[in-house]
């Protein structure tokens, strides 16, 4: 039986675990019964270490959501319902029932090396479509409060260097989407050199064809693997004709989107012109 | 206001459970069709009318309220589901005219 006084303690053992993951910038899945017979409302925690905490009251029903978890996270879904019969048939009991699953994450953190025009840009674009941010330079007077009032963007002047600026920004590299717009290429060289090391989930950087050719050339002279440097993105954003620094720091932003989202970067009318 | 980071979020439902109150949490479960946000979006409503996040404003913003609204109340979670009919949408001129599934969830508080 449970009682009210349970209830609040696994809402608190569940706020709790939530933090957790979200504080060490991990990956969880939060699943709730939506619709079913009973325990509406109970949640079930699943971290991507196996931890979990909560229950939805059913063992065998716990042991079946634990087992669907990597389906969802492979989806890219933020939040997606199942019905029960779609991923354990053989719980008669629940067939009809619904569990909400939740992707329990910290929201994407764009790092963009290089406040210039474009990274000033893009550091504000990311702002807004409620990215964490960090800007980062090395020239301690392009990452002051009086340049960018916005307090949420995070500013680090790289003074012992680029590579240990990043390195404590990037920590395992996860959910991390990193621009490389530094004012030359010897910086750009210097910041993905730092960022490989990390392996983000996005990483782009500025210059023409040629001039990121050389970077990356030197970068496989330093072992690093061809595998590696090929999901580099440079040069860096989508092809939408951007000529102005915000138009660049918008193409960028969209890559990352795309990235992050599964997109495929078409056009969502092309299907007219295909069909004539 | 605006969307809410998860943190952000979080943090809010712990101290208001901390605080022994109860708040009700409106997450977008399913959505059918064109909608105004996307699933997994959440805002809360706290018992003392206070309100944070959006699941998508105008279309059913006053329905979903509502709901809220009875489940401080009542203490009872459940999913609700909130048609936007073309016929409707239209007349309004609303961009939606889906179907959005929402789990109004209460979150109880202890001190």
């Amino acid at each position: 039986m449970s009682s009210a006084s349970d209830h609040r303690d696994a809402a608190r053992q569940i706020i709790a675990a939530i933090a957790r993951v979200l504080d060490a910038g991990a990956l969880g899945t939060l699943v709730t019964i939506v619709d079913g017979p009973h325990n509406v409302g109970a949640k079930l925690l699943i971290e991507q270490t196996g931890t979990r905490t909560g229950t939805t009251n059913d063992a065998a029903l716990d042991e079946a959501i634990a087992a669907h978890v990597q389906t969802f996270l492979n989806s890219h879904a933020e939040a997606q319902t199942f019905k029960v019969e779609e991923f354990a048939p053989e719980l008669n009991d629940w067939r009809d029932a619904r569990m909400l699953f939740e992707r329990i994450e910290p929201e994407p953190h764009v790092v963009v090396c290089g406040a210039g025009h474009v990274g000033a840009a893009l550091a504000r674009l990311a702002h807004l479509v409620g990215y964490r941010v960090t800007l980062i330079d090395d020239r301690a007077d392009f990452v002051t409060r009086a340049r960018f009032p916005e307090t949420e963007i995070e500013l680090v002047a790289a003074h012992e260097g680029w590579a240990s600026a990043l390195q404590s920004v990037l920590g395992t590299g996860r959910g991390r989407y990193v621009a490389v717009v530094t004012r030359g290429h010897n910086e750009d060289e210097e910041c993905l050199r730092a960022v490989l090391a990390a392996r983000p989930d996005y990483v782009g950087m500025i210059g023409s064809r040629r001039r990121t050719n050389i970077v990356l050339a030197r970068l496989r002279e330093d072992g690093n693997g061809d595998e590696l440097l090929r999901a580099v993105r440079a040069p860096i954003g989508l092809d939408i004709g951007a000529v102005a620094p915000e138009e660049v720091a918008l193409a960028i932003l969209a890559e990352i989107i795309a990235t992050r989202r599964g997109g495929t970067c078409a056009p969502l009318s092309a299907w007219r012109r295909e069909r004539d | 206001m605006g969307t809410i980071s998860q943190i952000e979020l979080y943090r809010l439902i712990a101290a208001a459970h901390a605080r022994g109150e109860r708040v009700v949490v409106a997450t977008v479960a399913h959505t059918r069709g064109s909608t105004p946000q996307r699933r997994g979006a959440k805002m809360l409503f706290f018992a003392d009318g206070e309100v944070a996040g959006t699941v998508g404003g105008g279309c059913i913003e006053a329905e979903v309220w509502a709901e809220a609204r009875a489940a401080l109340r009542t203490g009872r979670s459940a999913l609700h589901k909130f048609s936007l009919t073309a016929d409707e949408a239209s007349e309004e001129g609303m961009v939606c005219g889906g179907t959005m599934e929402i789990f109004i969830d209460v979150w109880d508080g202890k001190p």
